[in-house]
């Protein structure tokens, strides 16, 4: 009797982990059907290099993917130097109980709703922008960007600040002994042990920017153009999903939500892939 | 008259490829202590979990030949398919070098195993446990306090509780592993009187690293070395 | 490099990382800082339950008007039924991948919840937008709903449950595994009496967190159901109100001051209810005794 409950009990759990793991195939599943028309004979491909002028019949998503291209890195950009310099604040530099305070900050920052960071945007950092500018409605690539930085650094502070604890002590015990400071140790010893915790940092922000929705809807404008400046407006691919709102199920438009929604899976999926290969750090500890 | 009642034969064990146990052939007579030595590192605790199976829990082990129990008056292959392992664990109990009380307290650590055999009644669970805390020698020390952590006893206490855990079961066969290793002299003198009486009721393996320990206790020792268990004499 | 120009870089790195520290948590205080600052006068009563009297409102007698009430009932359940759902199903692919899944299993197994983890929320509201779609097809008149929008956040949190469970089970030193083993216990039990209640507090942290991710996301249900008037949801079927979706909502379509101050309002809340929930979490790691989840 007690073996046969051990087998239910497998059995049970066995069940829910397939379930689980079947909702990632079911989801990519459910996407490539209700936008099978647009694949069918590699149509998928043109669609992303076309405009998009739905009055000509032309659904290109081309504008959308620049729009996301532009808004993550550009956050990257933003968000990269900040979070190296608060990492290495956090690894050697900080007074014991002000990194610990920051941590803590950095930690809770991770969980501060995007829709707050998208109306604080709306209502301090576009305005912002427009007058400093004079340009525009003050909602474009750069106001994003600024704001999507501010979301991804936590993110990438934690990445980096595992990737940096994880080099071996001996190391730094070796380094401090003959002489370096505290600079020298981290920037010649630490740093370049910790590439891999810089890659992956590197990577997981990257795909929170491209999958973040609400910034880009609440301030990046919306247009849908390839952006010229980082004054212009622009349409992310998540956006583009978000603001789709076609009645007829059977329309191109709505068709081309789903290849947008295939576009950032295939993305996100390989940006998985890649930090796998490099054989992750601290994975997951990137949420406390 | 054949008085053994743990019967090994040809048993080879491999780990992660490393040859520990070459083809072992011995068989353990009832009521005594057989202590076994040799260097560290050489497979002599693995030897020990051969006999109840808690290897199997090891990524990386293998196992070949035979080892019987003679239960009820009969020999039963203990890596028969029909064997329960958690009946057999019942009646081959283990106690660690480091003292391992689950994170309860004294007396939900004692009822523990037989919460897992089934065992129900109240009343027969209190009287199983001041009887195994008893010959444990440690109920007198813990009456007072048995629904306090088990983690707040000393080392030997602990290790004491950790005792009284397994003959709550009624094992046929004890196994030690360095039982005192982690203890200082008082303490482990305490187990070692404690090892002597349960000679009576159960038999006893016992995995040492010292030989005066051996030499005051033990009835015959066998040294592991080289893959072989080799029967050593007692300096007394 | 001279004696000098390392004097330098050292001093300069400081900087950096000084300044970089600085910026940061100003950028913070200013964000904090200025949802305050608009928006503390409307913090009361009224935020909530505009001019119904509270114990009316909660008890469902009258109906709130101007009022959040509606939005965090709304959030209230949903978080409730997403967490409800996502809970079993997460703890128990943990236990199966950390205790049961072979080597390679628990690499294919590990590579979907992995990528699971990465899906973008927006697209996890699509698919469940298309399930609503499909159902639609098969039974008339159903559309988007708090039960789609649960679901899909349940989606949403599995992977994040299925690793907290997974790693902190994992994390259990080997004595302690085959402590209970060694005294007879079958896989199960020891599972069920020990290594449970060992990881519960690492459990309980990512659930959490998951609690955390259900209530503040917006994108995956803006696209299953909610909707910025609705009252007080009344079926799994209905639409809903929600507070991050309120708060979209009125950045965009405010048609006046005393709305824009109840996005205000809503803001604060909304990030009281995340620093609140991470304060529990840290709570949970650090201080939770295992001993409280024993139960024999």
């Amino acid at each position: 009797m007690m073996i046969n409950r051990d087998k239910t009990f497998k059995t049970a759990l066995f069940i829910c982990a397939a379930a689980s793991a079947l909702a990632t195939l079911l989801i990519f599943g459910f996407l490539l059907v209700f936008g099978l028309p647009l694949f069918k004979g590699g149509q998928f491909f043109l669609l992303l290099g076309r405009p998009w002028a739905p009055g000509q019949g032309m659904y290109g998503f081309l504008p959308m993917i620049a729009g996301t291209a532009a808004i993550s890195l550009l956050s990257l950009v933003v968000a990269f130097p900040i979070s190296l310099g608060v990492s290495f604040f956090l690894h050697s530099l900080a007074p014991a109980a002000l990194g610990k305070i920051l941590k803590r900050l950095v930690q809770f920052m991770t969980g501060v709703p995007t829709v707050i960071y998208g109306f604080i945007g709306v209502f301090l950092l576009v305005p912002l922008i427009r007058e400093m500018f004079e340009n525009g409605s003050g909602m474009c690539v750069l106001s994003a960007s600024l704001m999507l930085g501010l979301l991804i650094s936590p993110t990438m502070i934690l990445f980096f600040s595992d990737g940096f604890a994880a080099v071996d002590k001996k190391y730094i015990q070796a380094a401090r002994a003959l002489g370096a400071t505290r600079v020298q140790t981290l920037l010649f010893v630490v740093l370049p042990n910790a590439w891999r915790g810089l890659m992956t940092g590197l990577i997981m922000a990257l795909g929170r920017a491209m999958g973040d929705t609400l910034i880009a809807l609440m301030i990046a404008g919306n247009a849908v153009n390839v952006p010229s400046s980082l004054l212009d407006p622009a349409r992310t691919l998540t956006s583009h999903i978000a603001l789709v709102s076609a009645a007829d199920y059977h329309s191109m438009e709505f068709k081309s939500i789903f290849a947008c929604g295939v576009t950032l899976y295939l993305l996100n999926a390989a940006a998985v892939i890649a930090i796998r290969r490099f054989g992750a750090v601290g994975k997951d500890k990137a949420h406390v | 008259m054949d008085n053994s009642i743990i019967k090994i034969t040809d048993l080879h064990f491999s780990y992660n490829g490393l040859k520990v146990l070459k083809g072992v052939t011995h068989s353990f007579e009832k009521n005594t202590l057989t202590a076994i030595t040799g260097p560290s590192g050489k497979g002599k605790s693995t030897f020990l979990t051969t006999l109840n199976r808690l290897w199997e829990d090891v990524p990386g082990a293998a196992l070949q030949g035979c080892v019987e129990l003679k239960i009820a008056e009969k020999w039963r292959d203990v890596y028969a398919s029909s064997m329960d392992i958690a009946a057999l664990r019942r009646m081959v109990g283990m106690v660690f070098q480091i003292p391992n009380p689950l994170p309860m307290s004294i007396f939900r650590n004692m009822a523990f195993p037989l919460k897992l055999a089934g065992v129900k009644e109240k009343d027969q669970v209190q009287a199983k446990v001041q009887e195994a805390l008893e010959r444990a020698f440690l109920w007198d020390e813990v009456k007072d306090r048995l629904h306090s952590s088990a983690l707040e006893l000393s080392g030997g206490q602990q290790q004491r509780l950790c005792i009284a855990r397994a003959l709550i079961l009624e094992p046929m066969v004890l196994l030690f592993d360095e039982p005192t290793s982690s203890l200082d002299y008082q303490a482990a003198g305490m187990i070692e009187d404690l090892l002597v009486s349960l000679k009576e009721s159960c038999t006893v393996l016992m995995v040492s690293h010292y030989l005066d320990q051996v030499s005051r206790i033990a009835d015959s020792r066998l040294e592991l070395a080289d893959g072989k268990l080799l029967l050593s004499n007692i300096s007394r | 490099m001279s004696e000098k120009a390392l004097k330098w870089t050292d001093r300069a790195v400081v900087v950096f990382a000084w300044s970089s520290a600085i910026i940061l948590i100003c950028a913070l205080f200013l964000l904090i800082g200025s949802l305050l600052k608009n928006g503390w006068q409307t913090l009361g009563l009224d935020l909530i339950f505009g001019n119904a009297p509270p114990l009316d409102a909660i008890l469902l007698k009258r109906r709130v008007f101007g009022g959040l009430f509606p939005a965090i009932a709304g959030t209230l359940l949903l978080v409730v039924l997403s967490v409800s759902l996502a809970v079993p199903i997460g703890v128990c692919a943990g236990v199966y991948m950390s205790e049961y899944a072979s080597a390679g299993l628990r690499r294919i197994l590990g590579l979907c919840f992995d990528i699971l983890a990465g899906v973008p929320s927006i697209v996890v509201g699509l698919f469940g937008f298309s399930g609503a779609i499909i159902l639609h097809r098969i039974f008339d008149g159903f559309r988007p709903c708090l039960a789609v929008s649960a679901a899909s956040l349940a989606i949403l949190v599995l992977p994040y449950l299925v690793r907290t469970t997974q790693t902190s089970m994992q994390g259990i030193s080997p004595g302690l595994r085959i402590t209970a083993l060694a005294l007879g216990a079958s896989k199960m039990q020891n599972i069920v009496y020990v290594l449970l209640p060992r990881s519960m507090s690492g459990i309980l942290s990512g659930i959490v967190l998951a609690i955390g991710r259900c209530a503040e996301d917006t994108a995956v249900i803006m696209l299953t159901g909610v909707v910025a008037t609705a009252g007080v949801p009344g079926s799994l079927f209905g639409q809903y109100e929600a507070l991050p979706f309120y708060i979209y909502y009125i950045s965009s379509q405010y048609t006046d001051q005393a709305e824009l101050m109840t996005g205000y309002g809503a803001s604060i809340i909304l990030l009281c209810v995340c620093l609140a929930l991470f304060l529990i979490a840290l709570g949970v790691r650090k201080g939770l005794s295992h001993q409280v989840f024993y139960r024999i």
